[in-house]
């Protein structure tokens, strides 16, 4: 280990060799693909670039024996040229908004423009990724036929603001905006510079604006939680500020520490202050640990610990936001990564391959069984199904596939089994608007499949079977006239 | 003090009995459910709500706005557990006053009330955090199994009794209050009337003076107010002037989700087996999945499970079934009711600020009493093929339907909890 890089980093494409971009294909249709995925080189790229993220945004010792924290007002981070480019897309799509204000006609939750403003975006994506990305990086292909790197960045570009036909957001859309980001750096989109640098400006300079979007366009178009739990998950919408900042408030490290798995930065807010509004309302311009706890505080009514008490219940933990680091990640990997509902809309191409990673540890059977689809209904006296048998055990998971890469990456069991907030599953193709013509499930207008999630407590409840376009009820065949029900005349 | 008494006392103050207990009271709603049929009859005056989730203070208020148990005869549509904090101290206080007041209390079953359900949207997470294990579910879900599929509502009746707040009106000659809206003080924020029917008069005089919402018109800027007209107060008698009218009211269906393209009548509810897990597909699936919607016939769901149907399908049910009104749950509505298809169908939505930000109203649906005593004709009681005749003579009339609409509890007097041990991940 001693000359090898002490941690791992999202290896980038090489140049030279050829790569075949294609459009990227949906490969999850069942929990057993999930398995397949966990040992893909998607997963392991995906878990890399947030390792390689996250650790960038620990405080660091310099050279005086004094520490750099990274706040999100901080002097201290840099913002390269591809960074600006991409603060300017995310501000151009939230000028989207003022041309697309949200619907004042009847509505039952979402609200209708949110519609509208995905296929503003959809119809400028090129000329808004070309305006933000080299010419150079986003039309590199093998041959004159194949498709350009820009037609895989776009894939995940569409799929990171939520569903325009359900109206909601979750963790499956925030996912393809960390693809997407992966995908640049995988292009060599962002500059070289010393480690960490250039990743911790894409935390604080890009990750964190995008969370801001989406947390605007939350708020302007209802949007609704994506497969929510309610109260039993930890967020209704968002994962990853509560793992960037949990590691902003984390010992400080130098170069070559390994990650710290307990422990505070001194002077930080202890993790039991997020029920104090006015420690949050300060804590929130510079952390994004309490930017998200502050969202909450902005949409929820009620007592904190009765609407979040999973984030109430790690308020209490005494081991510091290390600590908090480590869980977080050990959980995106479990109700994220390893959930069948979530995951499954992802779409696999070169830069994220479906491919089977020939070093990666085969996860433990338990890690995806939660609300995939399954076989049989489970029997009234079968007692609880496998989700509820199988609760994660400490310490008990597979090895992480990429543990063994950097000694001081976190080893990350994939377990899964708790239920996630985002839980739920949907249907492949669900008839756009009116599905006047349900007898020809094949002919009814398909919206592009730019979302990831089931939709949330707002909106109806999914079926967590849900997979595959189920038959209409009737089989006439006559995909002109409204089906009937049998009995009518 | 009985045990169940002592249960009741202890769950309305929003504390759980113990595990023993819960095995006990579950026991004995078996038993007591086991007995009922998939299409529970219950006779009116009734009082029908919708989805609970666990939001137990809520709970409270509705007992609170429509009267407390045994005094008010209650009927819920389902989607007790799931979501909010308080799933199990909301199911089993519902259950124990099912046990200890039988024929004050209908509970049906909701797409919630399912093992499936429950491991995904929260239900069984709330088990393992309250009770440490996962034996309360699993008492809980061999409850669901038994819980009816639905409930006939008979002997409603087609006009209301005037609420008397405010200024007495005038009433407006010849008609009979139809639906009222109040709020939870009690206060009608909204009347509709229709002309007194008479024996054999033309099936087109529905001539309301205002509609209740028949969308949701939240938006703001909006005035969605609905705005008090009408002539709430004396004159409209309610006492059985209209007997012949009121003795044409259809009953009412009540069902979770909506109607099933495999169920063309009442009695198709009451062949299925309905003591197991809810499946995935079937006649059991649709009747606690499926949505109204604006199409014609039957279409896909988004949810994945049951269809969407539209106001053909709800006019013609309702037609050869004699029902006058399928009431039903399972959708968020801001106004907390929403009623759909010329008034054949209406969702009631019992959980106000809904998941703590939705900030919609809740309500509640109440049926009175037909007073004429001649209770319902034979063809309202929800069989299959007594009126195929002509239209207009057996068009049935819908029950006079008083909403009461309530906000989310107030939420300064609850006591913050210690914190408990946190999931594995972060040990």
């Amino acid at each position: 280990m001693a000359n090898s890089p002490a941690f791992r980093v999202l290896s980038t494409l090489d140049e030279s060799a050829s790569h075949a971009f294609i459009e990227p294909r949906k490969k999850i249709y069942d929990s057993q693909d999930v398995s397949a995925f966990l040992t893909s080189k998607a997963y392991t790229d995906i878990m890399t670039w947030i390792l390689q993220l996250n650790r960038s945004m620990f405080p660091l010792k310099q050279a005086d024996n004094t520490t750099q924290a990274w706040t999100l007002n901080s002097d201290a981070i840099q913002y390269s040229a591809p960074i600006r480019q991409l603060q300017q897309l995310l501000s151009k799509l939230q000028d989207i908004i003022q041309e697309v204000p949200p619907d004042t006609g009847p509505r039952r939750f979402g609200n209708i423009s949110f519609r509208r403003w995905c296929e503003v975006v959809e119809s400028r994506a090129s000329d808004l990724l070309r305006e933000c990305l080299p010419a150079e990086l986003l039309q590199r292909r093998v041959s004159d036929e194949g498709a350009t790197a820009e037609t895989e960045l776009k894939a995940y570009f569409l799929g990171s603001w939520g569903s325009g036909q359900r109206l909601d957001y979750g963790t499956g859309h925030e996912m393809n905006f960390l693809a997407f980001l992966g995908g640049i750096w995988k292009l060599q989109g962002f500059p070289k510079t010393e480690p960490g640098a250039e990743e911790r400006a894409i935390v604080v300079g890009v990750i964190q604006p995008y969370l801001e979007l989406v947390r605007l366009l939350i708020k302007t178009y209802t949007l609704e939680p994506a497969g929510s739990h309610g109260v039993w998950g930890l967020d209704d919408h968002s994962f990853i500020p509560y793992i960037f900042g949990s590691a902003q408030f984390s010992p400080a490290i130098t170069e070559t520490d390994l990650t710290p798995e307990e422990g505070s930065l001194p002077n930080v807010p202890e993790p039991s202050t997020i029920i104090q509004r006015n420690i949050v309302d300060k804590e929130r311009l510079t952390n994004l640990y309490f930017s998200a706890i502050g969202f909450i505080y902005d949409v929820k009514r009620g007592p904190f610990w009765e609407h979040s008490p999973m984030l109430f219940d790690i308020s209490g933990i005494q081991a510091g936001w290390g600590k908090i680091n480590k869980g977080m990640i050990k959980m995106y990997n479990a109700e994220v990564l390893s959930k069948f509902p979530v995951v499954q809309h992802f779409p696999f191409g070169c830069l994220f391959s479906w491919d089977h990673d020939p070093n990666a540890v085969p996860p433990s059977t338990t890690a995806h069984s939660t609300s995939g689809p399954q076989s049989r209904p489970v029997a009234p006296d079968g007692g609880a199904p496998d989700v509820a048998a199988a609760r994660p055990m400490p310490g008990a998971g597979t090895q992480a596939p990429w543990a063994k890469h950097g000694a001081g990456t976190q080893a990350v069991p994939p377990m899964g089994s708790t239920a996630a907030p985002w839980a739920g599953a949907r249907r492949e193709a669900v008839p756009t608007s009116r599905p006047g013509a349900p007898g020809a499930p094949g002919a009814l207008p398909i919206l592009p499949d730019t979302s990831r999630m089931p939709p949330g407590p707002m909106s109806p409840t999914r079926a967590p079977w849900s997979t595959q376009t189920r038959p209409p009820p009737s089989q006439d065949g006559n995909a002109d006239v409204p089906t009937k029900a049998p009995w009518a005349k | 003090m009985s045990d169940l008494d002592r249960a009741i006392e202890q769950l309305r103050a929003c504390r759980l009995i113990p595990e023993s207990q819960v095995r006990e009271l579950c026991y004995k709603a078996r038993e007591l459910l086991i007995e009922e049929g998939n299409v529970v009859s219950v006779d009116a005056p009734v009082t029908i709500c919708g989805d609970i989730h666990g939001q137990f203070h809520d709970l409270m208020e509705l007992f609170r706005v429509g009267g407390d148990v045994p005094d008010t005869n209650y009927l819920f549509m389902g989607d007790f557990v799931d979501r909010g904090f308080y799933s199990l101290e909301s199911f089993l206080l519902l259950l124990c006053l099912k046990v200890r007041y039988p024929d004050r209390i209908t509970l049906i079953r909701g797409n919630h009330e399912s093992r499936q359900i429950t491991t995904v949207y929260g239900f069984y997470d709330e088990c393992i955090r309250k009770y440490g294990s996962a034996n309360v579910w699993r008492y809980c879900c061999e409850v669901f199994d038994y819980l009816a599929l639905g409930a006939i509502v008979l002997g409603a009746s087609s006009e209301l009794e005037p609420t008397n707040t405010g200024p007495a009106n005038v009433p407006i000659e010849d008609s009979e209050l139809e639906t009222e809206v109040l709020d939870s003080s009690g206060h009608v924020t909204m009347s509709t009337y229709r002309p007194r029917r008479r024996a054999f008069s033309n099936a087109s005089t529905d001539s309301r003076n205002i509609s209740p919402p028949r969308d949701i018109a939240a938006a703001p800027g909006q005035t969605g107010v609905p705005s008090r007209t009408g002539a709430p107060g004396t004159g409209a008698s309610g006492d059985g002037n209209g007997s012949a009218a009121n003795s044409r009211t259809g009953a009412v269906l009540c069902v979770h989700g909506g109607l099933s393209p495999l169920i063309d009548s009442v009695d198709k509810i009451r062949l299925i087996d309905r003591k197991q897990e809810v499946p995935h597909e079937g006649a059991m699936c649709d009747l606690l999945w499926s949505d109204p919607d604006e199409i014609e016939g039957w279409g896909l769901s988004p949810r994945g499970a049951g269809f969407l149907f539209g106001g053909d399908i709800v006019k013609q049910f309702n037609h050869l079934n004699g029902l006058s009104l399928v009431a039903r749950a399972h959708q968020l509505v801001m106004e907390g009711y929403k009623e759909m298809f010329d008034g054949g169908i209406v969702t009631v939505w019992s959980a106000p600020n809904y998941c703590y930000r939705c900030g919609n109203v809740a309500a509640i649906l109440e049926l009175g009493e037909d007073a004429s005593g001649g209770g319902t004709v034979a063809r309202s009681n929800g069989e299959y093929g007594r009126s195929n005749g002509i239209m207009s003579d057996s068009r049935v009339v819908s029950p006079g339907r008083r909403y009461r609409v309530f906000e989310a509890a107030a939420q300064d007097t609850r006591g913050m909890p210690a914190k408990k041990p946190v999931a594995d991940y972060f040990l």
